[in-house]
């Protein structure tokens, strides 16, 4: 008798646990990327799905290789709001095709810009270095810190997925002979770091750099043309990649910058995953909101609440109707 | 409850305050920067014309040169075989797995870095050993440089003098000085005071006491600190290698960020292969000198 009554408790029970877990979409983790944008994006995820959804979601520190690896691997954190696909194509791709990664749509809608750039106050002076031909033509002009014979061009970080296509463009371009060297910043903050140097003592500067980001919000910069425009099949069949053999010179075709969840969170949390599917904001959008992160010094959860308190047209765009109220209500209650 | 929020919650800065104060400083340091940056670059110039010297000189000789140099000095330094084979057997495994001009790269900083943390180090820590105000002053100094993460310091640094060989070697020896201070400081406090007392008694003036007695008996401890501050300079190559620092710690960051652990692991070993000789070459030294004084105790 006992044991009838144990088993039909048990039943009980999970059946209740059932009901409660298609109702609420429980335990969520989001990445929280260490660079601004991400880590907004990241917010503005976790105050949605958290008074909107019913989530108990949890931001988990990461940076893009350790945080899609972890999410192959282990199935661990649930969402990667912003993910440069380029940078880490082929775990994407091998996660994608394992069903271990399901694409829920794009962070930027623009998609990145990446491009090789100099500052402003150089291009007012001298408007010839908006081209490559300028610049080569001024390679003393660059100077190089460690060699006054040789011009600088600072690539992109050791290891980064941008490392390649940049030395492949270095290459294409013939910066070698024109009399750059290519010199490895180290990490991403060696790399805003000597542009924030530059750019306070107006001095000269040359390299690799993306968009939408608060360096590029806070110091303007011209991005260089090639006068070769687009060819987005040979970027991606060889500039993007270890082995190109003949880099030809092509500008960069805009990034997909994307959200990523594992395949067990959009297959559990369908609904959470039809918002990250339209959660998405334009490269002017983002420029305004790191411009005003950047302006106040905020974080990443201030600058979300400061997004759903001003731009309510934006968000709820993404959102069903009563999600929107509990939201509105959330946001009230602040 | 209600009347008294700050019993619940911490009675925290107004945040448009803090924004305020936040702003302020980091104006303030913007300001210096472009007000200084080049005067303090071009006062760093000389050790930074050091380092591109050094760095050619060991890159561009033939390996060959290079590896019987460094063993003439190991064996000079230790008077010992086996560590002179080992250390032929380690550069010629890093020469043919590809790593000798990393390798080379980051011996020359890690060199230089070690050399000025012990030309700073040990009369910082003598003076220390001299007064306790200074001790307690240097201190907690040297607290901060263990501690504070690197990249807090690392990046107003770069800001100042741009990426590359210069902040690098400034990161190293900040975090690599303090064992070097502490023990020499450690070292002369140690001594027994009577045995001052008889070098006094003998006529001895301060520097000879210094010179011939305090300075000798505390080597052991001021070699332990020597060994700490290689080590920790070495450990700190990655670090460094972020900030553009060429040498073994770019392969070694390329390779966490792209999970070819065989490569993290190869440059890892060479940093610990330069690290132990390093290590065992000074060792040997200060144990043979040491022996030598002993000898004369003794016998």
């Amino acid at each position: 008798m006992k044991s009838i009554i144990l088993i039909g408790g048990i039943l009980l029970c999970s059946v209740a646990h059932q009901a409660i877990a298609e109702e609420q979409c429980g335990k969520v983790t989001i990445a929280d990327m260490n660079w601004s944008s991400a880590s907004l994006i990241a917010n503005v995820d976790r105050f949605i799905l958290e008074h909107g959804y019913g989530c108990e979601a949890e931001l988990i520190p990461g940076d893009t290789m350790p945080t899609s690896t972890s999410m192959v691997e282990k199935g661990e954190p649930d969402i990667a709001p912003e993910i440069w696909s380029n940078s880490v194509k082929e775990l994407i791709e091998r996660g994608v095709s394992d069903k271990r990664l399901a694409i829920a749509g794009l962070s930027l809608s623009d998609g990145g810009e990446e491009g090789f750039w100099v500052p402003q106050y150089m291009v007012d002076k001298d408007p010839s270095l908006k081209t490559i031909e300028g610049i080569i033509a001024k390679v003393k002009t660059f100077e190089h810190p460690e060699d006054p014979d040789r011009g600088a061009f600072y690539g992109c970080p050791a290891g980064w997925g941008c490392q390649l296509s940049a030395e492949n463009l270095y290459q294409a371009l013939k910066l070698s002979d024109a009399g750059f060297d290519l010199i490895d910043p180290g990490s991403g903050a060696g790399l805003s770091g000597s542009i924030a140097r530059a750019y306070e003592r107006e001095k000269p500067w040359f390299g690799y750099y993306w968009a939408p980001t608060a360096v590029l919000g806070k110091y303007k910069m011209t991005k260089v043309d090639f006068g070769s425009g687009i060819d987005a099949d040979h970027f991606r069949d060889c500039i993007a990649k270890v082995e190109c053999a003949e880099p030809k010179v092509t500008m960069y075709p805009s990034a997909l910058v994307q959200t990523v969840t594992t395949t067990v969170f959009a297959e559990k949390s369908t609904r959470e995953f039809e918002y990250l599917g339209k959660r998405s904001l334009t490269n002017t959008q983002m420029n305004g909101l790191l411009a005003w992160m950047e302006d106040n010094q905020a974080d990443g959860n201030i600058a979300a609440e400061y997004f759903l308190m001003n731009h309510e047209a934006t968000w709820l765009k993404w959102v069903p109707a009563d999600v929107a109220t509990k939201v509105k209500a959330a946001i009230e209650a602040l | 409850m209600a009347d008294f929020p700050w019993l619940s919650k911490f009675p925290k800065m107004d945040r448009s305050t803090l924004l305020e104060i936040r702003k302020y400083l980091d104006g303030t340091f913007r300001d210096f920067s472009r007000e200084y940056g080049d005067l303090i670059e071009s006062f760093f110039d000389p050790l930074l014309d050091f380092l591109i010297w050094f760095e050619k000189l060991l890159v561009q000789s033939p390996w060959w040169a290079v590896l019987l140099s460094i063993t003439a000095l190991v064996y000079l330094a230790s008077r010992s075989w086996k560590l002179s084979l080992g250390v032929v057997v380690s550069f010629l495994l890093i020469g043919y797995f590809g790593m000798w001009e990393d390798t080379m790269r980051t011996l020359s900083i890690i060199t230089v870095c070690t050399l000025l943390a012990i030309v700073l180090g040990v009369p910082i820590g003598i003076l220390m050993a001299r007064s306790n105000r200074t001790q307690a002053v240097v201190t907690p100094i040297l607290d901060v440089m263990q501690t504070m993460p690197a990249f807090v310091y690392l990046i107003p640094v770069v800001m100042l003098l741009g990426i590359g060989k210069v902040p690098g070697v400034i990161a190293v020896v900040i975090y690599a000085i303090p064992p070097v201070i502490r023990l020499t400081n450690l070292g002369i406090r140690l001594v027994d005071k009577e045995v001052l007392e008889a070098a006094t008694a003998y006529g001895a003036n301060p520097m000879q006491r210094l010179m011939g007695v305090q300075l000798p008996l505390a080597s052991p401890t001021i070699m332990a600190g020597i060994n700490q501050t290689i080590m920790m300079a070495l450990g700190m190559v990655v670090i460094a290698s972020m900030i553009g620092v060429k040498g073994l710690g770019q392969p070694v960051l390329k390779s966490i960020t792209n999970q070819y652990f065989t490569l993290g692991l190869f440059n890892g070993l060479a940093i610990v292969a330069l690290a132990i000789i390093f290590d065992r070459a000074s060792q040997a030294y200060a144990k043979r000198s040491q022996k030598h004084m002993q000898g004369g105790h003794n016998d």
